[in-house]
């Protein structure tokens, strides 16, 4: 099932905002969450599949996170390294891979 | 299914050749003169960074001729293996093979690499012949040091497992531990820094910690180190003091517990303090990089391998990229996430270099989860970016000490996923 779609005016954000230089791309910063989130089927029980995540729930949950507003376990400490940039970035990645 | 690529001398320079104008042709501005060559990388050593490794550069660029050399055939993971010795997990379910990267786009060469020119860019196999490259990735991960610690030798850790790399060594130890009567003692030596997982021996004393409040809990576990820090240090030593109270215990630098000789044949260790005597001693002995790494002339003075932090390209020789434990990384630890952050990365910049392209900005990441009982887990993760200096840390941190039980178990099962997702992402 997929998600709401993302908004106009968060879609020219960031195509607007872009990657800045020196910050890596979306893609770059994603292959380190495949770990945890493998993009094929490894047997995961506890860790939630994210290709095809709603990308405003992903800004939403991971903004969350990164502000200690919700219960997290490694999502806490990993969400403070990423820009808003990038959450919103790493969003639109997800979404657009429903493996 | 395994194919071989391999070349010999005159092959490899008629490669060279072809290499040297490709480069001329990038210059140039003309990336597709290269690509049309179908560029050659060579990946030795098919741990977490190298099959990682392989399987990305062939994703990035599906013209690249991937070669991963890697001697054995299965691959049994360090992660996890500490589970296999305190008798949680079975050794087969830590053991991977190469079939799908084979059945896939990667060739695997199942050789060992005793050697690499430079000049000629070419890997040498022990079956005598080379393969060529136009970019090396050495991950081969590191070599036991045993003269490091006085009286151990490769014949004492027949007496005196280290178990630092996975395989007849785990198993071994897991055997003494079963064999040993209760009311015995088993003695840990652990190692100075830097050494591969700083979590692995003090998650491994609780694992053992386990086995013995469980089957024998009249025993007892003294790690002895010469450090008086380690990673998730909070962390394990309230573990210890709330699940094995009276059976786990930790001797610090400062207390007297650097160990400076072993004895196998009295199976005592020699401390600051004095003599002990174990029953089982497991002693984790200095490390450096993999011995090819040496061999490839990428090591340092102390044995390890300085990098460009953004495109792990060796600081020493260039065409050869190092990733995994055997490279300096900075703040990122020598851990199997690690390796398999560095190894995307380090596949993203061999793959722009390749084609006259700048290296773009990494993003470096790693997570270690620690289990000390099944259903107990913690964790440290981080994120890291390279910087001119090195590879610095952005964010991260370890597991609250205060965290509830439910949460430890869910880190527990977060572990088994982690695993699983690890083990994907490197042998398909």
């Amino acid at each position: 099932m997929r998600g709401p779609t993302l908004g106009w005016g968060l879609l020219a954000s960031i195509v607007a905002i872009g990657p800045a230089a020196a910050e890596p791309t979306a893609e770059t910063v994603a292959r380190n969450c495949f770990v945890c989130h493998a993009p094929q089927q490894a047997g995961q029980r506890g860790i939630p599949h994210i290709g095809g995540y709603p990308p405003e729930a992903m800004v939403r949950e991971l903004t969350l996170f990164k502000t200690d507003q919700r219960d997290g376990t490694i999502m806490s400490r990993i969400a403070k390294g990423l820009s808003e940039a990038q959450i919103q970035a790493l969003a639109v990645y997800f979404s657009n891979r429903p493996w | 299914m395994t194919l071989y690529r391999t070349m010999d001398r005159t092959t490899s320079r008629r490669r060279l050749l072809a290499g040297g104008l490709a480069a001329l042709g990038t210059t140039l501005a003309m990336p597709h003169v290269a690509r049309g060559a179908g560029q050659k990388v060579v990946v030795v050593g098919g741990g977490y960074g190298g099959a990682t490794a392989a399987r990305y550069l062939r994703q990035l660029d599906p013209t690249l001729e991937v070669t991963l050399v890697e001697r054995d055939w299965q691959l049994i993971t360090c992660p996890f293996s500490n589970y296999v010795i305190a008798g949680t997990v079975e050794i087969a379910e830590i053991t991977h093979g190469y079939e799908k990267l084979a059945a896939g786009s990667v060739t695997v060469v199942h050789e060992e690499a005793i050697g690499v020119d430079p000049a000629a860019r070419a890997v040498r196999l022990a079956g005598g012949t080379s393969l060529a490259y136009d970019r090396l990735l050495l991950s081969p991960g590191i070599d036991l040091n045993y003269e490091g610690m006085p009286g151990y030798s490769e014949e004492a850790a027949e007496v005196m497992p280290h178990a630092w790399k996975a395989g007849a060594q785990t198993l071994l130890l897991r055997r003494q531990l079963e064999a040993m009567p209760d009311g015995g003692t088993v003695i840990m030596v652990a190692p100075a820094n830097p050494f591969r997982c700083p979590p692995g021996p003090y998650e491994r004393a609780g694992m053992i910690g386990y086995y013995l409040k469980s089957n024998k809990p009249k025993s007892k576990m003294i790690i002895f180190d010469p450090k008086e820090s380690f990673s998730k240090q909070a962390l394990f030593l309230r573990s210890y003091e709330t699940l094995y109270p009276g059976i786990v215990q930790w001797v610090g630098g400062g207390s007297g517990g650097k160990v400076e000789r072993v004895d196998p044949k009295a199976m005592t260790i020699e401390a600051g303090f004095g003599t002990e005597k174990g029953d089982v001693i497991n002693v984790i002995p200095p490390q450096r990089a993999g011995k090819v790494a040496q061999l490839a002339g990428v090591t340092d003075e102390k044995g390890w391998c300085p990098i460009d932090p953004a495109s792990m390209e060796s600081r020493k020789v260039p065409g050869i990229h190092v990733i995994g434990d055997a490279c300096i990384a900075g703040a990122m630890p020598k851990s199997a996430t690690a390796a398999n952050s560095q190894a995307k990365n380090a596949a993203a910049a061999m793959v722009a270099l390749l084609k006259g392209q700048p290296v773009p900005e990494p993003s470096f990441a790693n997570t270690c989860y620690s289990l000390v009982a099944p259903g107990y887990g913690f964790s440290v993760t981080g994120i890291y970016g390279a910087t001119p200096e090195g590879i610095k840390e952005i964010a991260g941190g370890v597991s609250p000490l205060d965290a509830s039980p439910q949460s430890r178990d869910q880190e527990a099962t977060y572990a088994v996923d982690w695993y699983r997702g690890m083990a994907a992402d490197a042998w398909g």
